[in-house]
């Protein structure tokens, strides 16, 4: 999919780890997984907003567009 | 859970399966009489004249063997597919899963019941062909009149197979939106 999910790289700029997110953003470490993973289908605005506030990041600092 | 305590669609669930159950067990003891009556009357010739459901096919035997063991194989083929069918709709009622209904095995027993009520028809069809041949050489008719039901089911079901293969699309796509 060209859409990816760049949330290793934000969890890792705010060092925090994905037990620690998934408890903040209340989400399953499973379906956290998923997103980490890129095999997620999409994303409810909830829960980017929930990962945002919580990363106190952008949406274009999770999610990033490349056709290659 | 108690059955008055499950919604209406699973209750129409279970009587289902218990239907699916009677039926395959129906058209498999009717397949295994035709069969067994065959196998008798090929060691004692008169109980042609007494087989399955009082079907009499004596004067087919004395015509010809060849013509009278078509005319069963046809006779046995029909309820031996119908059993199948049915033995698939009892896999699909067993396994069901009310919360995730859209399956991908689900949707290819639906595609295969199709594609064998394509084959009962093909049967009847066979069977039409082969009696009024039967018709025009000994004068007297055997087989079944050709029926429009089973091609009609066939297409039915093959739609509702290809509506479930878009349903676990859905499904898929909704269990993986985080």
């Amino acid at each position: 999919m060209p859409i990816i999910v760049n949330l290793d790289v934000m969890m890792a700029r705010r060092k925090m780890s994905l037990n620690e997110l998934a408890g903040k953003v209340d989400l399953t470490l499973a379906n956290l997984s998923i997103l980490k993973t890129g095999k997620a289908k999409a994303i409810r605005f909830s829960t980017l907003e929930a990962i945002c506030k919580v990363l106190d990041c952008q949406p274009g600092d999770l999610l990033e567009y490349s056709d290659k | 859970m108690k059955f008055k305590d499950k919604t209406r669609t699973e209750k129409v669930l279970i009587v289902m399966h218990i239907v699916a159950w009677l039926a395959f067990v129906g058209f498999a003891i009717e397949a295994g009489a035709i069969l067994t009556s065959y196998i008798v009357s090929c060691i004692n010739p008169a109980a042609s004249a007494h087989m399955y459901k009082q079907l009499n096919l004596d004067s087919l035997m004395q015509f010809s063997f060849l013509h009278y063991s078509m005319q069963v194989f046809f006779l046995f083929l029909i309820p031996l597919i119908k059993a199948y069918i049915w033995y698939l709709v009892i896999k699909i009622a067993s396994g069901f899963d009310i919360k995730n209904p859209f399956t991908s095995q689900v949707t290819l027993k639906l595609e295969k019941i199709s594609f064998l009520l394509l084959g009962t028809w093909i049967v009847f069809l066979m069977n039409a062909e082969h009696s009024a041949w039967l018709l025009s050489e000994t004068g007297k008719q055997y087989g079944s009149e050709i029926t429009g039901d089973s091609i009609f089911m066939a297409g039915l079901v093959f739609i509702i197979s290809q509506v479930f293969k878009r349903g676990v699309e859905i499904q898929s796509e909704h269990e993986l939106t985080i």
